[in-house]
């Protein structure tokens, strides 16, 4: 039996706001297997945010384990955090494009940074945008984009480098519900069709019921657990 | 990721702002060029005066004067006379040698007249010492010549170089020479005959052969300035070799004690040259001071440009950039700078050396140097063309290293939440 995806063990986080201890995470555990689709839930403030930066390689929590493909993050040094970045599909809720680069462009940066060869990154963008219904938007920057174009180029992005999982902040957070619905559709399809596992922070309910699981946070911890 | 795909990001970061970009290369620019244009007129400068140095002055020839080599430094009561010439003749390594003596008269030809500079010599021997300048362009020099022969230089024979002769071969000249006798003026003179004009020298005479000089037997001269007295003795060594001049050097001393000098091309040149270096150090100064402004200015913009792009670092750190590729993006943002600001720099400090040497020089110096021929060719030695490119280089770099190296650090967390 493969590793889990994701397994944080008694996960706590603590940040100093001037000489204020606050406390992020109070001891979270947490498991996520392979193909899993899991929306964490929870009032601002109840440590989301913290949990998926940790998740995402981008923070390193105070205490606790944390394993991401049954590597224990805690022993990686910077560069080899920068590597394991590139197995993780970040999609943020303001979408987080480069704007100075096309749609083709800002995926194929994520490509470059995984040191993917030229022929190789044109070949996969192009199925990637595909993938996402954007392959004649591909040559347009993303302010010639709606909100929901960007977001589906983020996905994509997300995609690029073919990552073990998807880590999703909001993302229907900015855009208007019809297009929303047509965001939760594709996170649905990529979940349902392709496999991919995705661990999202949520308000959107449409996206919650589409979702296998959900778990509730509170004040850091997990507070209630249901599967769908 | 790769090392073209980092170059091609540096690129489009400064495509992005190319009104920011060029403002700060034209930093880089100015001070390159400054430099440049400094160094390459001081060096074709330099080298012109070497060249002159070289040209009217063989390098086995030496210079004895009790003047030190320059008029301003007297303050010797000893005299050198023409048959000294047989007590350096004595001395080893010496070929020959030969007496000048040196006046200011008045040249009066038909009813015009000209103040120029005789020198009484011997006419054989001054011809060997300075064979390829004391040669006739037109008329010959006599072998043995008559008390009456005249031998003019080039700016003699035509003074303002526009075709007007003032005078030519087999004309009479008026030799005047004004004396002082208590407060009245008392002018000798005597009529001699122009044999031949000499071929332009151009450049400095330093004891060679020069344009605006007549030439008259030595006995002659002797006789008509009623002196043996000579200005200077020129001596031919039998090599140019260092050890030869210096052996020769203090022979003279012992000779003549330490009131006589004994001036040689390669001493002329070792002092040129350590006077220009000296202003070279000091013009690389000032022309780096503008750099080390284009340097700050660098650092200034990537600091600014480091705020506005933290949340991009963000996003890239997010999907796996190494702190390291974002510190190479912003040095490749530097280098790009830095060598377009070299090349720019370099290309317009080379033009601006030409046109200051051919529009600012010509100008400056009519009478210093046009009169006698020096003009200045501005050189771009290898040394300076690629110490200006490693320079503007460098210094685009090391100021762009902080800033870099800030952004390599930024926190992935904390950069995304920037707004």
């Amino acid at each position: 039996m493969a590793a889990p995806v994701v397994e944080a063990i008694g996960l706590r986080k603590t940040y100093h706001l001037g000489k204020v201890p606050v406390e992020a995470l109070r001891g979270v555990n947490l498991k996520v297997e392979k193909g899993d689709f899991l929306a964490i839930l929870g009032p601002s403030g109840s440590g989301k945010s913290t949990l998926l930066n940790i998740i995402g390689a981008l923070d390193k929590p105070t205490d606790g384990k944390m394993f991401i493909e049954g590597v224990d993050i805690f022993t990686l040094n910077d560069n080899q955090l920068a590597n394991l970045r590139h197995r993780i599909g970040f999609v943020f809720q303001f979408f987080n494009l480069i704007p100075r680069f096309t749609a083709r462009e800002n995926l194929e940066l994520s490509m470059s940074i995984a040191g993917m060869s030229k022929v190789e990154r044109r070949k996969r963008t192009e199925d990637l945008l595909g993938t996402v219904g954007l392959k004649d938007r591909m040559r347009h920057k993303p302010t010639e984009l709606s909100g929901g174009e960007q977001q589906r180029v983020a996905i994509a992005r997300a995609l690029a480098n073919n990552p073990s999982f998807l880590l999703m902040d909001e993302p229907t957070g900015n855009i208007d519900s019809k297009t929303a619905a047509e965001i939760i559709g594709l996170i649905k399809r990529l979940n349902e069709e392709k496999g991919v596992t995705i661990i999202m922070v949520t308000h959107d309910q449409r996206l919650v019921s589409e979702t296998k699981r959900t778990v509730h946070m509170l004040d850091g911890l997990f507070v209630e657990e249901n599967v769908n | 990721m790769k090392a073209l795909d980092i170059f091609s990001y540096s690129i489009s970061s400064i495509k992005l702002r190319k009104l920011r970009a060029g403002l700060t290369t034209l930093g880089v620019v100015i001070g390159i060029a400054a430099i440049v244009a400094l160094l390459s007129l001081s060096q074709g400068f330099q080298g012109s005066i070497a060249a002159q140095v070289q040209k009217g002055f063989a390098t086995n020839t030496v210079i004895v004067s009790t003047q030190g080599g320059s008029p301003q430094a007297t303050g010797s009561d000893l005299k050198l006379f023409v048959n000294d010439t047989q007590t350096i003749d004595q001395i080893g390594n010496v070929t020959m040698s030969v007496a000048v003596i040196q006046k200011s008269v008045y040249l009066k030809v038909g009813n015009k007249t000209l103040a120029v500079s005789i020198v009484g010599v011997d006419f054989d021997k001054y011809a060997e010492i300075y064979s390829s300048t004391f040669a006739a362009e037109s008329g010959s020099i006599p072998s043995s010549p008559q008390n009456e022969t005249v031998v003019i230089g080039k700016r003699v024979n035509d003074p303002w170089e526009n075709g007007t002769l003032f005078s030519n071969v087999n004309d009479q000249a008026e030799i005047i020479w004004s004396t002082r006798s208590g407060f009245a003026l008392k002018n000798e003179s005597y009529t001699g005959v122009v044999a031949a004009v000499l071929k332009e020298v151009g450049g400095f005479s330093l004891g060679g052969t020069a344009d605006s000089t007549v030439y008259i037997p030595l006995l002659q001269a002797q006789s008509f300035f009623g002196s043996d007295e000579c200005n200077a003795i020129i001596v031919q060594l039998e090599s140019d070799s260092e050890a030869t001049i210096e052996s020769f050097t203090e022979a003279i001393k012992e000779a003549f004690g330490d009131q006589v000098s004994v001036m040689s091309s390669t001493a002329v040149l070792d002092t040129v040259s350590s006077l220009f270096s000296t202003i070279e150090i000091f013009l690389t100064g000032i022309a780096g001071i503008s750099l080390l402004v284009a340097g700050i200015g660098i650092m200034n913009i990537m600091i600014v440009s480091l705020m506005e792009r933290t949340r991009e670092i963000g996003i890239l750190k997010a999907l796996g950039m190494r702190g390291r590729t974002v510190l190479l993006i912003f040095l490749g943002e530097a280098i790009i700078i830095g060598l377009m600001g070299a090349a720019i720099g370099i290309a317009s400090g080379w033009g601006l050396a030409n046109v200051f040497s051919m529009v600012g020089f010509s100008a400056l110096g009519q009478g210093l140097t046009k009169g006698q021929g020096l003009t200045i060719t501005p050189t771009l030695t290898p040394t300076v063309f690629f110490g200006a490119f490693a320079f503007g280089l460098l210094v685009s770099v090391v100021f762009a290293l902080y800033p870099a190296w800030r952004a390599s650090k930024l926190k992935p967390v904390e950069a995304l939440r920037y707004e």
